[in-house]
């Protein structure tokens, strides 16, 4: 009877690994969606919120309306850029953490083009281009360091990072300040800015900006010899060398890459989202963009097409967490949807634990193998004695 | 005297320290690594485990050992039959293995890194009792490592050392090297060797594994012969003669060989007029002269090497393995620069070259490792086809550009013409069978129109049939007028295949012949590194 239970337990176990393993990418990160969404509908409960209620308002305020879509669209554009400067770089093997960074500068560079003026179409590309420049810029600092010295790049980006965080605080307070208001930098020019979408909205052509680099990057990673190359690097180094690719300048490529994803992620916070159109003093608008890009990354399965549709997803929650805080009755704090995405990201290891579970299962089953000879040992010992 | 060698005998028979009766070992895939093997071991006693890659030598020490559980078979004791559930078992029991690779940990010192195979490495009590011990240890083996230094700073005998002292503090009765002096340069093979002595002399038991056959009589009491997991041979090192042993260990020929005769019936008259072009002209294809390169871990791995490979003829290169092969292929393949040296493809200079350059050159490499380095195994089929000529103008269209269709026609193709067996050529490399991924990496870099082939084990783990395939693509490739040069560890595949074979040993040939000039042993006797065929041991 127990033996039947065991064996039937056994059997869902596996069942349910199998599924797991085989699970399907995509799948993958909707089940980490919902575990996400499901641990923070515990916690709420936990601190005697409605979840129900909230989640109702949180999507209501993210997917219900044109302004709710639009403003998770507006929030999602620069996660996807950020995101992509992550996932370039875990195709070709590396775990580059500099968005961060690279979006800073990206930023500050956009504001400059408010020194001088330009006809608006030039304006507004001579606008993305130093902001793409700057953003390239200062990611090559740790891929040289890498190629060079063999500096890892987790490191030195997160270092960098924090250079470009106190760079740019002194940027905004001391070069750029805007004379009138001492809190911001000066603002983009009129005839720079990216158009608003949706008028009424934060919604502006950004958004586009964001989706035709994601794609050129899908494009360059799976359609071209230079992509074949950093991929071939990013999964077996060895014989992508053997291969005639030269890794040093894969990685290069990618930095590269992701420095012109982040800076652009730059151009669009500045460029395309009103009101300031300028950057603020301890930059609220920007912290965080780039990490949070990383765990768009994930969701998004480091695809660039899966990284639209999360980033979309991640930009819900921030838009929608806004309406929940303000929902009468319920008002949960918008903190509760940073607990969401941090579950999210966690959830996201649950497969991979399953992956490894044979393993584990193995080890078990020989510990449990070597107890029973012991048990066994003594017993004979006994019998004898 | 019948009761007197009776009572010697069972006075030897109680003596002995552990019985291995008829093991046998088949591993997952069927490999049967071990037939019905029985070695007894003796205290005092030092046994060589003569034998060629793959005949069974590790397989056994590792069922000693207690890494490996034999299918069939049993260990005895004087005291009854034992059973090791895992090494530890085992080294409780005092038997204790050195591997070729050694389990140190680099940033620990060595008295650290012997505490830590000990039951509670990381109280600081046990790290003094550790070094109390470990000292006397040393006083008593005459063994001496620095303590206190990092053994990521100590040259690599010393890091043995330390493998063995690691062993040796367990208190252990019988102590297994694998392949010790391979890492090693002479002065210290001296001085591992004084210390076995020594140990012996202390009532040790040794197994010295080795395919050297100067070592085995330098140093063994007595040696034991295994050929394709069965024992051939146990006998008293005095009594053996070089010959006789490198005739055990090689063996008669098998399948292969009449396959090569059944070959070499139309091909004979090429084989000869191969031979004449070969005294006739000067470089080859391939011209390569005083080569020399290190390897991995800065020793010299390729020493002075001169030969040249014509087209229409299969250089064969056959050794036991390590003896500098995988780094004289990657020195002529631009995965190596080489310290010194000339070589050149058709007369262009190809060394500081990388892959791409000489690929280019007409070089086409089937690599020893199929996972490693001929394929990208999460990379679907088609990626695959194009790894190393994905820059040809064949697949590269505007803006560099991939031609999807050109490459999906050329995977077909490759499926087609190879007889390669996947569902399509947007599977995943990973997804197909061993066979199937050799025939891939055959086919793509044949495909390639190469005049010269770099093939190195081209059939490991192969089933016969995929092995046989590929045997004959190489030979079809060679009628057509390619030169190639096979590096193989499997000497019946070599000698079939090859028009002329170089017998590798310590980075060196230690000769260039036909393969009529030579016998089973002679081979034998230059794997084993001993050039004087009628020095006795």
């Amino acid at each position: 009877m127990s033996s039947e239970v065991t064996k039937s337990s056994s059997r869902l176990w596996r069942a349910t690994g199998r599924t797991l393993t085989g699970l399907n990418p995509a799948l993958e990160s909707v089940l980490a969606g919902v575990v996400g969404l499901l641990a923070g509908a515990l916690l709420m409960w936990i601190w005697g919120y409605d979840p129900w209620k909230a989640y109702m308002a949180m999507f209501r305020g993210a997917y219900g309306d044109s302004y709710g879509l639009a403003s998770s669209a507006a929030r999602g554009a620069p996660l996807i850029l950020t995101a992509l400067t992550f996932s370039i770089c875990v195709r070709a093997g590396m775990f580059n953490i500099g968005a961060e960074g690279q979006l800073y500068m990206g930023a500050i560079a956009a504001v400059t083009i408010g020194y001088f003026t330009l006809p608006s179409g030039l304006h507004i590309t001579a606008g993305i281009i130093f902001a793409m420049i700057a953003g390239a810029v200062w990611s090559l600092v740790p891929a040289i360091l890498k190629l060079t010295r063999g500096v890892h790049e987790v490191i030195s980006t997160i270092m960098f990072n924090w250079i470009a965080r106190f760079l740019a605080f002194y940027m905004v307070a001391f070069i750029l300040v805007d004379p009138m208001r001492g809190e911001k930098t000066i603002s983009i020019p009129m005839n720079a800015r990216f158009p608003i979408l949706v008028r009424g909205t934060d919604l502006s052509y950004s958004l586009f900006a964001a989706v035709l680099f994601a794609i050129v990057i899908y494009f360059i990673l799976w359609h071209t010899t230079m992509g074949y190359e950093v991929r071939a690097s990013g999964f077996n180094p060895k014989a992508a060398r053997y291969g005639g690719i030269k890794s040093k300048r894969t990685m290069l490529t990618s930095f590269i890459l992701g420095g012109l994803a982040a800076g652009l992620a730059g151009a669009t916070v500045v460029m395309g989202n009103p009101p300031t159109y300028a950057v603020i003093s301890g930059l609220p608008q920007l912290m965080n963009v780039g990490f949070d890009g990383m765990a768009v990354a994930m969701v998004g399965r480091n695809h660039p097409i899966g990284i639209i549709i999360a980033a979309l997803f991640f930009g819900g929650l921030t838009a929608g967490g806004r309406v929940m805080q303000f929902y009468g009755s319920n008002p949960v704090p918008l903190e509760m949807v940073r607990i969401v995405m941090g579950a999210i990201v966690l959830a996201m290891s649950i497969p991979e634990l399953f992956r490894i579970f044979p393993a584990i299962k193995k080890q078990g089953t020989e510990l449990f193998s070597l107890l029973r000879r012991l048990t066994s040992r003594v017993s004979h010992k006994e019998g004898s004695a | 005297m019948t009761e007197s060698t009776a009572r010697a005998k069972e006075k030897e028979e109680q003596e002995f320290f552990l019985r291995a009766e008829k093991i046998t070992k088949v591993y997952s895939d069927g490999t049967v690594a071990l037939k019905e093997a029985t070695l007894e071991i003796h205290p005092s006693e030092i046994i060589g485990l003569l034998g060629e890659n793959g005949a069974g030598k590790t397989t056994l020490t590792k069922i000693l050992s207690g890494l490996l559980p034999p299918t069939k078979g049993r260990v005895i004791s004087p005291r009854g039959p034992v059973r090791f559930g895992s090494p530890r078992e085992a080294l409780d029991f005092g038997i204790g293995m050195v591997y070729q690779h050694f389990a140190l940990v680099g940033t620990f010192t060595a008295a650290e890194n012997v505490a830590l195979s000990h039951e509670h490495p990381f109280s600081t009590i046990q790290l003094a009792d550790t070094k109390k011990g470990l000292e006397q240890l040393m006083e008593e083996s005459g063994l001496h490592v620095p303590l206190d230094v990092p053994v990521e700073k100590l040259a690599v005998g010393e890091q043995q050392r330390v493998e063995v002292l690691k062993v040796l503090s367990r208190d252990v009765d019988l102590l297994i090297l694998d392949e010790p002096t391979s890492v090693l340069t002479p002065l210290e093979v001296n001085e591992l060797f004084a210390l076995l002595r020594r140990l012996r002399k202390d009532g040790k038991s040794i197994i010295f594994i080795t395919h050297k056959l100067k070592e085995v009589g330098s140093i063994t009491d007595r040696v034991v012969v295994l050929r394709h997991g069965e024992m051939v041979g146990d006998l008293k090192t005095a009594g053996a003669t070089t010959e006789q042993l490198a005739r055990l260990m090689v063996g008669k020929a098998i399948d292969v060989e009449a396959r090569a005769v059944e070959l070499t019936e139309e091909e004979l008259p090429h084989r000869e007029s191969a031979r004449v072009e070969e005294m006739k002209s000067g470089p080859g294809i391939l011209h390569v002269e005083n080569l020399n390169a290190r390897g991995d871990t800065g020793k010299i791995a390729v020493e002075d090497l001169s030969f040249d490979v014509h087209a229409g003829e299969i250089f064969g290169v056959a050794g036991v393995e390590g003896n500098g092969q995988t780094e004289l292929v990657e020195s002529l393949t631009g995965l190596r620069v080489p310290t010194s040296g000339v070589a050149t493809i058709n007369g262009t200079n190809i060394l500081g070259k990388d892959p791409r350059e000489i690929y280019r050159l007409g070089v086409a490499h089937i690599p020893e490792n199929r996972w490693e380095l001929g394929l990208i195994l999460p990379f679907t089929l088609a990626e695959n086809a194009i790894l190393g000529v994905h820059q040809w103008d064949e697949f590269k269209g505007p803006l560099s550009f991939l031609r999807r269709r050109k490459i999906n026609q050329h995977v077909q193709e490759l499926m087609e013409r190879f007889e390669i067996r996947a569902t399509g050529p947007s599977a995943p490399a990973k997804s197909l069978s061993g066979g199937n991924q050799q025939k891939l990496i055959v086919g793509r870099e044949l495909a390639k129109n190469p005049d010269i082939i770099v093939a190195a084990q081209p059939t490991r783990g192969l089933d016969i049939g995929s092995a046989q395939y590929i045997r004959d693509l190489l030979v079809e490739m060679r009628n057509n007028g390619r030169a190639i040069l096979l590096v193989s560890a499997d000497l019946d595949e070599v000698l079939a295949l090859s028009d002329r074979i170089a017998i590798m040993y310590e980075g060196r040939f230690m000769t260039i012949a036909l393969p009529a000039d030579l016998d089973r042993e002679t081979i034998g006797l230059l794997m084993g590194g001993v050039t004087a065929v009628k020095e006795g041991v």
